[in-house]
């Protein structure tokens, strides 16, 4: 019998609403949602991901038993059982030998809020802060910045605010690629339909950048003179807004004058940007009455890029476009349920909530509500977990819908350090780069196989059915975490009949999410953003009445200009960057297992500027050799006008970070995947 | 008058969202991404002609004009001759290799049949694509333009 079920899209995180059409309990089509209203994608409208969001669960890849490895590359299926004892006989026996700090875990931007509460809550039941997803990679540097100056780092405003929006600034970000809905349905009717004024900041002329009245194309990683240069000019110019400043901002003064030295003309010299285009965009932001501005990893991937969100957020504060309506600013996690996983404490030095771990009164509440005691001390963060497991003091990983092997910077060393843990388990839905490492590998039923919430980058926290029966004997995430602690002897911890349970659990230790009950969420469709206090109540918009300061006020950072990670040199004078296809989604553990997305978006492939080209005799369709200080690549070159001169840029789906750096930036750890210094030549035949 | 899928390309980011929401409705897509150098993107699909070339060539009238306007193939009686292939100005009917017969756009003629719009237009993350009798979808074109020199 053909049904119907609301799920929301398990890709990028603007949270699209779908109805998954099954006959059976097998997924055959998608409809439109025109019978929500409030639902972040207006009538429906989906992206070529979303549109076909079950095709990919459907591949006959997928993990369907759990498996044991027998000898390397070589598994073996065994029953849940088997699997089950083997886990937590291995994992208590690593624990006994080296203590708990030499087990590490990771957690999924792409499972649900209560697979991601109960992989920390198991982590620090067996003793480890180290705990951590890809939220470290993306989106780390954004929440620093905006946590140490305003006390919170999520998006200010619902993405409604951006149609009232008279400036929209893009920055490092290209949101018709990344999130077509929020484009299609907000920034591009804010600036066709209504008139905004548009700023975009790309190394690539993208489409979403196409529509710009101010565009700029810097080197990578140099935003942070721009910004930096535009504080300068706007402060001198007295185009700051004074009565903002005087009542919600500490350390004006201080920022009036470390920026003195930053000329509109030295932030050329470094980025490549006209003084002349850099002016023009900083009278327009500062004139704009309600100024909404997205920045993504374009400007904070980079180990500069805490420093360049701080400059930022410094700019839209001392602009006042924060705290009101029709204004926008906060992170944009890249998966769906980036945002929920967050806000679990999937993070070795926060615990749910965002609450610190190091912070001795918030950790106790959160040790009264579990009945055990949390490690007072943060872990490791993503990148130097496999440091450590390289050197030989993490032991053992328990990775849940993570693959390091590609994802992770320098990924070479990566797979060695994988090769070297005694002891892994591997959670997922394929097989992966990583999961060909594992000792046992645990099948997971896929997004629409299973009920469970994600948090959208807009805060809004929806419920999402389950539409279709499991692949073989593959179980929920939150199900199969729940059993392995019992396995591991934690079972009075994890007592869970149900999804709704954890979710309850939730509710309880998680104050922002009091209110967004299971019952409230499956029947108020659309969700509620968060924080809710009740099951009545939630905040569409944050800082109304100040900032959840000390004194409620903003604190302002002085910024201070430093490169991004690996600059070009005469040995090696290209950029390397990077950016992502409308029709992939990061490694592409999910898309290229869609047949109608791996038919259309086929390959990787690298952008060079025309000039460059031409200078080394490079035409469209040839294949280059892309060399870094790390190893070297062919890729074929596709070469257009629109890229800045010195860049070369290739879209990061396919894995190419055995080339990139495994440096990172001090503050946030995340890495400066955005920058890398390499050469080019032409490979003849 | 016949209601067709118009696009404004100016709206268009090529994001393919059409593309595939077709092929999910019908295995293949009937409508294509055409992308531009100077980042313009036009997707097309077939015209719907009012005087359908590939209608009137028809030899055993496997074409015709539905009620909404849309030409619409009935399987059964096309013999894959490939005269409207011939016959149309656009290169838009293609032969199905397996089942030998003529397959191109229908405007969704199920969805349609439930009071839906074609999947394309519904699914068009920026409205770009848009489905309705060309007089209405000028009269708005025109109204844009003209409040746009005036200055609202």
């Amino acid at each position: 019998m053909r049904k119907k079920h609301l799920i929301t899209c398990p890709y990028c995180s603007v949270g699209c609403r779908m109805y998954v059409e099954t006959e059976d309990g097998y997924p055959v089509g998608i409809e439109y949602v025109d019978d929500i209203p409030g639902i972040p994608n207006p009538g429906g409208k989906l992206c070529p991901k979303g549109n076909v969001a079950f095709q990919y669960a459907t591949s006959e890849d997928r993990l369907t038993k759990p498996l044991k490895k027998v000898a390397p590359g070589k598994f073996q299926e065994i029953s849940w059982q088997e699997a089950m004892d083997e886990i937590a006989s291995r994992m208590n026996e690593i624990k006994g030998k080296y203590g708990p700090e030499a087990l590490a875990f990771l957690g999924s931007e792409k499972c649900s809020v209560e697979d991601n509460y109960l992989i920390q809550k198991l982590a620090r039941a067996m003793g480890s802060n180290n705990v951590e997803f890809a939220g470290r990679l993306c989106q780390s540097s954004n929440v620093v910045a905006r946590t140490k100056i305003l006390g919170s780092a999520p998006q200010t405003n619902p993405s409604s605010d951006i149609l009232k929006a008279d400036v929209v600034v893009l920055w490092g970000y290209n949101p018709a690629a990344t999130n077509p809905v929020l484009f299609g349905q907000y920034v591009e009717k804010a600036i066709l339909d209504n008139g905004a004024q548009f700023i975009a900041v790309d190394a690539i002329k993208t489409q979403s950048a196409k529509y710009a009245d101010v565009f700029l194309q810097p080197y990578p990683g140099t935003d942070l003179a721009i910004i930096s240069a535009m504080i300068n000019y706007v402060i001198k110019n007295d185009l700051y807004d004074k009565d903002f400043v005087d009542k919600h901002v500490n350390g004006f003064d201080e920022l009036a004058k470390s920026v003195e030295a930053y000329s509109l003309k030295w932030a050329e010299k470094i980025s490549g940007v006209s003084a002349d285009l850099i002016e023009e965009a900083a009278r327009t932001f500062a004139k704009g009455e309600r100024v909404a501005v997205l920045a993504n990893e374009g400007l904070n991937q980079h180990v500069n890029g805490t420093a360049a969100m701080m400059a930022l957020t410094d700019l839209v504060l001392i602009t006042g476009n924060i705290g009101k309506e029709g204004v926008m600013s906060g992170a944009i996690p890249g998966a769906f349920n980036g945002m929920g996983a967050s806000l679990m404490g999937v993070n070795c030095a926060q615990l749910p909530g965002a609450i610190p771990v190091a912070n001795g009164e918030g950790r106790r509440q959160i040790e009264r509500a579990w009945g055990f005691e949390i490690p007072d001390k943060p872990g490791l963060h993503y990148v130097a977990m496999f440091g450590a497991a390289y050197e030989g003091s993490v032991k053992a990983f328990y990775i849940m819908g993570q693959n390091p092997a590609r994802a992770l910077p320098d990924s070479a060393f990566v797979e060695k350090a994988l090769e070297k843990a005694e002891f892994i388990v591997a959670q997922d839905i394929f097989p992966t780069e990583t999961t060909k490492y594992a000792d046992i590998i645990l099948p997971a039923a896929a997004w629409h196989e299973r009920a469970g919430t994600a948090i959208s980058s807009n805060r809004r926290i929806q419920w999402s059915f389950k539409a279709a029966d499991a692949a073989g004997e593959a179980k929920p995430d939150w199900e199969i975490l729940a059993g392995v602690a019992k396995a591991l002897g934690l079972g009075k911890h994890f007592y869970y009949s149900s999804i709704d349970d954890v979710l309850s659990e939730v509710n309880k230790v998680v104050p922002a999410l009091k209110g967004a009950t299971p019952q409230r969420l499956r029947g108020e469709l659309k969700g509620c953003m968060f924080p809710c206090s009740d099951e009545k109540s939630e905040t569409p918009r944050l800082f109304l009445k100040g900032f959840p300061t000390p004194d409620g006020k903003a604190n302002l950072i002085s910024p201070k200009y430093a490169p991004p990670g690996e600059v070009p040199d005469d040995e090696y004078p290209f950029w390397l960057s990077n950016f992502r296809l409308v029709g992939q989604f990061h490694t592409g553990t999910m898309s290229f297992k869609s047949k109608s997305l791996a038919d259309r978006w086929t390959e990787g492939f690298a952008y060079i500027n025309e000039q460059d080209a031409r200078k080394l005799g490079v035409n469209d369709g040839d294949s280059v050799k892309v060399e870094t200080r790390r190893s070297a690549l062919t890729v074929k070159v596709e070469v257009i006008p629109y890229i800045k001169r010195g860049v070369i840029s290739m879209p990061w789906h396919w894995g190419f970070n055995f080339l990139t750096k495994d440096a990172v930036d001090d503050l946030s750890k995340i890495p400066g995947y955005k920058t890398a210094a390499c050469k080019i030549s032409k490979v003849r035949g | 008058m016949s209601k067709k899928v118009f696009i404004d390309y100016e709206r268009c980011i090529g994001c393919k969202a059409c593309e595939v929401a077709c092929e999910r409705e019908h295995g293949e897509s009937m409508i294509k991404v055409f992308q531009f150098p100077d980042l313009t993107n036009v997707s097309f699909n077939c015209r719907h002609c009012e005087n359908a070339p590939c209608v009137n060539v028809c030899p055993v009238n496997a074409l015709s004009h539905d009620t909404d306007g849309a030409v619409v193939i009935d399987p059964l009686r096309c013999i894959g001759c490939s005269m409207c292939v011939l016959a149309c100005p656009f290169g838009v009917p293609k032969i199905n290799e397996l089942n030998k017969v003529m397959v191109k756009c229908d405007l969704c003629a199920d969805r349609r049949a439930e009071g839906k719009l074609p999947a394309c237009v519904t699914s068009c993350p920026t409205e770009a694509l848009k489905f309705g009798e060309v007089d209405d979808i000028s009269l708005v074109k025109e109204e844009t333009v003209v409040s746009g020199l005036v200055g609202r």
